[in-house]
């Protein structure tokens, strides 16, 4: 096995429940459908998130083929890159089993005796460190989210020394919602270094709107493999293509 | 996904599905971020047994052990000694069993016998981590929490940060982990591993109450470097420790080995102070007695 795969995923970071448009979940299955993993992480203060919020983003993990937690700000950082790297390896062990199925008919990988399952999930590792990844990080700017976006911002920079950390190459680009005029704005498009600079609070519309649903079908879009209706390519796609022209490094990036 | 915990008590004696080897869980020992480590007794023998919340990542953990083991000579942690699944409540869990390594946690250790020990623990450290570099991993994880010292010898215990030179470090810990400090990235490297011991270091010399007022400053290196100047423990071993954060070592024996030199000028130095002092102070009593001698003997003559 010497193919190098790509693997896609949306990561939305949240703390509240979405009240406006499209379910998240629905836009998460949506995502899913298009070989892209969502994973959620739910950011609390003091506060405990409310039981329906909670459900929520379990919801949203589980329909879109990911992962969930739900943390305190002090802990994103070192969640977001576990959350990532936990959602990468079962995606390749999804398709390493679906594989292995094949030749092994009925019996799954779970039915191999441990000795081997350790060969297959040293397997599993070696192509998820190798693999090409595409990150969206989908940013809850709402108000509630002031607070927490110090930490945020520096778990977006944290999580930029770990994707250049792998072997395989990465990308990443960062988004916040709600947009100022559509559902989201693209605050650093497909990039494979983020600097520091980027401040996420500048930005903020303090209106009381989480469109988390429509977001995500929003950051679906930004993804090259998926195809688009003419006006979403335009909207979304030329930044896209004029930052590659510049090697997609982008430097001292405010808005 | 939100907790590392497992959902259920596990069993107070179960069976392997596979190699059938019975186990007797005697108490809980710790968590580890793939899963819980029991004490057990397994055919007479003392085991640590580790059960995973999350299979993969337990499975590579062993897979890990196993391969740091290929070496026999240069062993360098527990002995791998099964792996296996468990059924409880209608579901399997992985496990693997593994040498019972007895010992007290290094931070425990040293805040019992003293910041003496410290570089003489380091030093130990240093040779393990030495063995596991040529075999071509970095550990990782390096924190107090993942050593344990039994018999004056450091033993590394959790390997589920191991991870292949050049690739990316599996697991790491933010106080010890060179890219939260803004050090460079995570990429496994020797000088990663390197890093990680010198703010162990640290850590140690500072002792939980100091280190934990420090977490919440900003993480820089200047930060470390006015720490180490402050404290004077800390101050006489400034050369190795901020070498190490600079990234300046490319082996972990080249660390060892000035980390040694500091210590040997440092004992050279110390006796002749302290004899110097213990003799100041029977010299000093001296003066005194023989000054209460004078005052009592001119009382008398008084009277």
């Amino acid at each position: 096995m010497n193919k190098t795969a790509t693997l896609r995923q949306i990561l939305v970071v949240t703390d509240g429940c979405s009240n406006v448009g499209i379910s998240p979940v629905a836009a998460a299955a949506l995502a899913r459908e298009q070989n892209i993993t969502v994973n959620v992480i739910g950011v609390i203060d003091r506060d405990e998130m409310s039981e329906q919020g909670e459900r929520e983003i379990r919801e949203m993990a589980k329909a879109g083929g990911g992962l969930s937690d739900i943390v305190y700000p002090a802990q994103l950082s070192q969640t977001v890159q576990m959350l990532t790297r936990k959602a990468m390896t079962r995606t390749i062990q999804h398709v390493v089993h679906q594989e292995l199925k094949e030749i092994l008919g009925d019996s799954s990988v779970v039915d191999l005796p441990p000795e081997k399952r350790v060969q297959v999930a040293g397997m599993v590792d070696e192509l998820g460190e190798r693999s090409h990844l595409d990150v969206v990080m989908l940013i809850d700017t709402s108000s509630s989210m002031k607070s927490k976006l110090k930490a945020v911002q520096q778990a977006i920079h944290d999580f930029s020394i770990s994707l250049r950390s792998r072997s395989g190459t990465s990308r990443m680009a960062v988004c916040s919602f709600p947009g100022k005029q559509k559902h989201l704005d693209v605050r650093i498009p497909w990039t494979e270094q983020v600097d520091k600079a980027l401040q996420l609070g500048s930005n903020l519309t303090m209106s009381g709107v989480t469109p988390t649903g429509p977001a995500i079908v929003e950051a679906i879009t930004l993804f090259e493999h998926v195809e688009l209706p003419a006006h979403l390519a335009d909207h979304y796609r030329s930044p896209v293509q004029r930052n590659q022209d510049d090697e997609g490094l982008l430097q001292d990036h405010v808005f | 996904m939100s907790s590392n915990r497992l959902p259920l008590p596990v069993p107070v004696t179960f069976s392997g599905k596979w190699n059938q080897k019975q186990y007797t869980i005697l108490k809980e020992l710790g968590s580890g971020a793939n899963g819980t480590v029991y004490f057990a007794v397994c055919n007479g023998r003392k085991v640590a047994v580790k059960i995973g919340t999350d299979p993969f990542d337990l499975l590579m953990e062993a897979n890990m052990l196993k391969s740091v083991q290929a070496h026999r000579q240069e062993r360098i942690g527990p002995e791998l000694i099964d792996v296996d699944d468990l059924m409880y409540a209608g579901r399997s869990y992985s496990y693997y069993a593994m040498e019972y390594v007895k010992g007290e946690r290094l931070d425990e250790y040293v805040e019992r016998v003293g910041a003496d020990w410290i570089p003489v623990l380091m030093v130990q450290v240093l040779n393990r981590l030495a063995v596991l570099h040529r075999q071509g991993w970095v550990f990782g994880d390096v924190k107090p929490d993942n050593i344990l010292v039994w018999n004056k010898q450091v033993h590394l215990i959790d390997f589920g940060g191991v991870s292949q030179i050049g690739r990316a470090v599996r697991q790491f810990t933010e106080d010890y982990d060179r890219a939260s400090w803004q050090a460079g990235d995570r990429r496994a490297e020797r000088s990663y591993d390197l890093f990680a011991v010198a703010v162990m270091m640290i850590c140690l010399f500072l002792g939980r109450q100091d280190w934990d007022r420090i977490r919440c400053q900003v993480r820089h290196l200047p930060t470390l470097c006015d720490i180490i100047r402050d404290n004077k423990g800390l101050s006489l071993y400034s050369e190795p420790i901020i070498k190490a954060l600079y990234g300046k070592y490319v082996t972990a024996e080249e660390m060892k080995r000035e980390l040694l030199e500091t210590l040997r000028s440092r004992v050279q130095a110390t006796p002749a102070r302290k004899d110097g002092g213990t003799l100041d102070f029977w010299i000093g009593s001296l003066f005194v007695a023989s000054l209460l001698l004078l005052a009592s003997s001119l009382y008398y003559l008084w009277m």
